[in-house]
């Protein structure tokens, strides 16, 4: 088998190996992420904030219904990127393990192991048969016991610790902007700013295209048009 | 609180007198601080049996101590991921109609106590899943007690400062003659705001 047919044969289940040691379906299911809006995610000293760029494809769609913020519990916030669905399948599993880590421990569930918990169940369905990879990546920022956590979970289920990134689409570049800008000391009010300054074209001054959700100390909570106005 | 013997294992129970009770300003609950065993050894000087399980919401416990932890965590547990899943607290019918679920077939009978869109509520929540909503209520073995005190205290449109006085002076009277009550009284101040539990609260605001 050559080119073409090359890629064909291996690509067909996600539990296949290529035998240059790739699995195709799995970085389609990345490529998949790529298409869609971008969400940011930046630690502060003193917080998490995500922020989500929303596509609104017409002016009669309730911008609200564009879900890439979700909360969690009360510790724990996550920002979205690609297939909405599948994002939906994996916030409600979050959901679900923060609430038994409480119900087991009698603790919250640090963003650390929610990632964790999250990316094993995404792990699964790269391997499993019958199944394919989730199209979506997730942010998941936190604020326990003192302590602000970023962590992104990737469609293989790798789970990575984050200063401040970006995923979905025009990742790359935002990421780039944001390895220029961030400073380790920055305040939650500073890192609101500047990750809604690099999801938004310069001109941009809609409040209604960007969601805005802040981790603390007093937990999680979205941002009304009017304080994410002032961000802009 | 009494004690309960099952099984040949005798559990700890709060015997308990709890009562909750409607104003016009929010919900009151108070406990007492009592438990034991076998209704004859006080096992616990010190049990909190009222405890927050929404932003708005607060339960008080009464029966086996272990059914109505359990209760209490699975219902706390309920109300977040509700909150989560949908942006918004449970109302007062949702979070009743689940604590009578979770309670069906456990040895608890708590007071459920608090304040949603339709202002304070309070229900009485039974081992058998039922829910009845009242304007003022109590449970654990000073029923009979704290109910003969409330009949004669307890008015409509009291302010929330009354109710706190009304509800202790219930706990207080089933505190005089039922051994399975005392150690002091815990009181809870539901309003649209907030839930206040004042664990160890003076009985000043009584007399």
């Amino acid at each position: 088998m050559r080119g073409q047919d090359d890629r064909q044969a291996y690509d067909r289940g996600t539990s296949l190996f290529s035998p240059d040691g790739r699995l195709y379906q799995v970085e389609y299911a990345r490529e998949a992420v790529k298409r869609g809006g971008a969400s940011v995610g930046i630690r502060a000293t003193d917080g998490v904030v995500l922020v989500a760029e929303r596509r609104i494809r017409s002016s009669l769609l309730e911008a609200r219904s564009i879900e890439k913020l979700h909360k969690i519990d009360e510790h724990n916030g996550v920002a979205s990127a690609g297939h909405v669905a599948d994002a939906r399948q994996l916030v409600e599993e979050a959901r679900q393990t923060a609430q038994i880590e409480q119900l087991s421990y009698d603790q919250p569930i640090t963003p650390e192991q929610l990632t964790g918990d999250v990316s094993e169940h995404v792990q699964e369905y790269t391997q499993a048969g019958h199944t394919r990879p989730f199209g979506a990546a997730l942010l998941v920022g936190g604020y326990v016991e003192g302590t602000p956590q970023l962590f992104e979970t990737d469609p293989s289920g790798t789970s990575y610790e984050w200063q401040a990134t970006a995923i979905g689409g025009n990742s790359d570049e935002i990421e780039e902007e944001l390895e220029s800008e961030y400073d380790p000391e920055i305040s939650l009010d500073a890192a609101s700013s500047l990750a809604v300054s690099v999801l938004t074209e310069e001109e941009e001054d809609d409040p209604e295209t960007v969601a805005v959700a802040v981790i603390d100390d007093d937990g999680y909570r979205t941002l009304d048009r009017e304080a994410i106005e002032d961000l802009l | 609180m009494e004690t309960e013997t099952g099984n040949d294992v005798t559990v700890q129970k709060t015997g308990t007198t709890t009562v909750g009770l409607v104003t016009a300003e929010g919900v009151v609950l108070a406990a007492d601080r009592r438990a034991s065993l076998g209704g004859r050894f006080v096992s616990n000087k010190q049990a909190v049996k009222i405890e927050q399980i929404h932003p708005t919401a607060a339960v008080t416990l009464s029966g086996s101590v272990g059914a109505g932890q359990a209760f209490i965590r699975q219902l706390r547990s309920t109300a977040n991921l509700y909150e989560a899943r949908r942006g918004e607290p449970m109302n007062m019918d949702a979070l009743a109609r689940t604590a009578g679920r979770l309670l069906r077939g456990t040895r608890s009978m708590p007071v459920l106590g608090g304040v949603d869109e339709e202002g304070p509520r309070v229900f009485q929540i039974d081992p058998a899943g039922g829910v009845l909503e009242d304007t003022y209520t109590a449970s654990g073995s000073g029923t009979q007690l704290a109910t003969g005190a409330l009949e004669r205290l307890y008015e409509e449109d009291l302010s929330l400062a009354e109710g706190a006085s009304v509800a202790t002076q219930a706990v207080e009277s089933a505190i005089e003659r039922d051994t399975a009550s005392g150690n002091g009284i815990t009181v809870a101040r539901i309003t649209s705001e907030d839930v206040m539990i004042d664990i160890d609260s003076t009985s000043e605001e009584v007399h």
